[in-house]
């Protein structure tokens, strides 16, 4: 993919102190389309599927929104806890407004940990993005294949 | 000597471009002084124009509520607006309703002081300060939540139980700018020179990350405040308290005020939830202030106790235990019933229905929604 004016505007929207303080990119020094491309290939490569995991996220961070703020067991084995913080946040593309919703998954049999939020679903879901690498709230696919057992 | 000649006029035209620019600049950005009238006119700030309304107002010290530092994310810093300066922004429409748009209120961090105008806010804002404070003690009363006491260092602060106060986390590590967040007090009212609060950890959360890791006793912090419209009101009415996590925080300052003001015996029920033992704190605390306060009930239930939490209190979600309470242990004849919640949209949504469905009327329901 092509770095296009598109993904320059947003990738210049993911530095720190424009949508979050922190932003999202981390300390990945890659541009955003060689990021989005890299983590398309490690997710053929874990044999995951980018409409499978926005699935399996949407379903946790509902079902933890039933622990009203406490985290509660889902499907037995994860601990999930959804909760939500004052205002929202842009998509660096400029397409869409979340709720900043944090969700935590915590598998109970290992204690691993995986969080995101309602816009981290939606950067994956439209775009393909999951963050720069060293970003707190960075989809690590590694992560996600083995905390969600996929 | 040619070859110097292209660069040379490059950069001289290049010289009076940027002059120009500057020069046209400071002419259509130079909006002079500016007057604010506030409130019809109860105070008058003359500022240098050009900057947002939220920046300006707080460098003449009068602090709208913001969680995001005018980033614009927050949505907390609505005023309305008297003067026409013109529609909405695209940045100010997600966070306002129709009845607000057609009523001029506007955020404050996303427009410009560019002229004359004239605004309305609630009067309680001419009353929050900037407190250069020091960290007295971080104590962990549970594996995610801290609860730390300022000192505000010959300071006073004047507030209501269950209000809150804006912590100014300072950059660290990537983090590069300061930002604000909000949280209840949880100290009693008569003590003017100390500010506590309930800090639950998020992952990845700015302030919940530094304050849990970085912040140390002895270390300097501004805090702003008081803010918020959460408080009890007098009377006799029956005050059904619902919180869980860190929201205690503006329970524990209530029922301290209470028992510290003479407001013995009022009935309060208080349901606090939390998933195991774990999650559970001030037990010791609210069972003390059961025995002091004769009208107080402290009604602690676990969604999830865990094998050897040895619990033998109430289980399941904290709304399914108030519905409970309200159609087997608490009497509503001759009495009203107010609920106050604290805690997130979700909860606060899932309390409303119960108590709704049992009778108790919205306009008795009070809450800060912090999202």
């Amino acid at each position: 993919m092509k770095m296009t004016p598109e993904l320059t505007a947003a990738q210049a929207n993911m530095a720190p102190g424009i949508i979050t303080a922190e932003g999202f990119l981390g300390n990945d020094t890659r541009n955003l389309s060689t990021i989005i491309d890299e983590d398309a290939q490690i997710m053929s490569r874990l044999h995951l599927n980018r409409d499978t995991i926005v699935e399996k996220l949407r379903h946790f961070m509902e079902e933890g929104r039933k622990g009203l703020g406490e985290p509660v067991t889902v499907d037995t084995e994860w601990l999930v806890k959804t909760d939500e913080a004052r205002g929202r946040l842009t998509c660096p593309w400029e397409d869409n407004i979340s709720r900043k919703t944090n969700v935590t998954i915590e598998r109970k049999d290992t204690g691993e940990k995986l969080f995101y939020t309602d816009l981290s679903i939606h950067l994956l879901e439209a775009h393909g993005f999951l963050e720069g690498r060293g970003s707190s709230f960075r989809l690590n696919l590694e992560s996600v294949k083995h905390v969600l057992k996929m | 000597m040619s070859y110097l000649i292209a660069p040379l006029a490059i950069g001289a035209i290049s010289g009076v471009m940027a002059a120009l620019i500057a020069i046209v600049d400071l002419i259509t950005n130079n909006y002079g002084e500016v007057n604010i009238a506030i409130n019809g006119g109860k105070k008058n700030l003359a500022v240098k124009g050009g900057s947002p309304l939220l920046l300006t107002l707080s460098s003449e010290k009068l602090f709208l509520p913001s969680a995001c530092g005018g980033r614009g994310s927050c949505g907390a810093c609505k005023c309305k607006v008297l003067t026409d300066i013109g529609p909405h922004l695209p940045t100010e429409t997600p966070y306002l309703t129709p009845e607000e748009q057609k009523d001029n209120v506007r955020l404050a961090c996303q427009i410009k002081v560019k002229a004359d105008i004239g605004i309305d806010i609630p009067e309680d804002l001419f009353n929050v300060k900037q407190f250069h404070a020091t960290v007295l003690s971080i104590k962990d009363v549970t594996y995610d939540i801290k609860e730390v006491l300022y000192d505000l260092n010959g300071e006073t602060v004047e507030f209501e139980s269950g209000k809150y106060v804006q912590l100014v986390i300072p950059p660290y590590d990537k983090i590069k700018g300061s930002t604000q967040r909000a949280y209840s007090m949880s100290s009693r009212p008569s003590n003017k020179t100390q500010i506590e609060v309930l800090v639950r950890l998020v992952p990845g959360g700015i302030a919940t990350t530094y304050v849990h890791e970085h912040l140390k006793v002895g270390e300097k912090m501004d805090l702003i405040g008081p803010f918020g419209e959460f408080k009890r009101t007098p009377g006799h009415s029956v005050m059904l308290c619902i919180a869980g996590g860190s929201g205690m925080a503006p329970f524990k300052s209530m029922l301290y005020d209470m028992l510290e003001t003479g407001e013995k015996d009022r009935e309060v029920w208080y349901f606090f939830g939390a998933r195991s033992t774990r999650d559970m704190f001030y037990l010791e605390d609210m069972r003390d202030l059961e025995t002091k306060l004769p009208n107080f009930h402290f009604v602690p239930a676990l969604s999830e106790p865990e094998e050897g939490d040895g619990w033998d209190g109430p289980t399941g979600l904290i709304t399914d235990v108030l519905d409970t309470y309200l159609k087997q242990h608490i009497s509503a004849e001759g009495k009203t019933l107010e609920g106050y919640l604290c805690g997130s949209p979700g909860m606060i949504d899932a309390c409303n229905r119960v108590m709704n469905e049992n009778g108790i009327t919205q306009d008795n329901i009070y809450y800060d929604k912090f999202a």
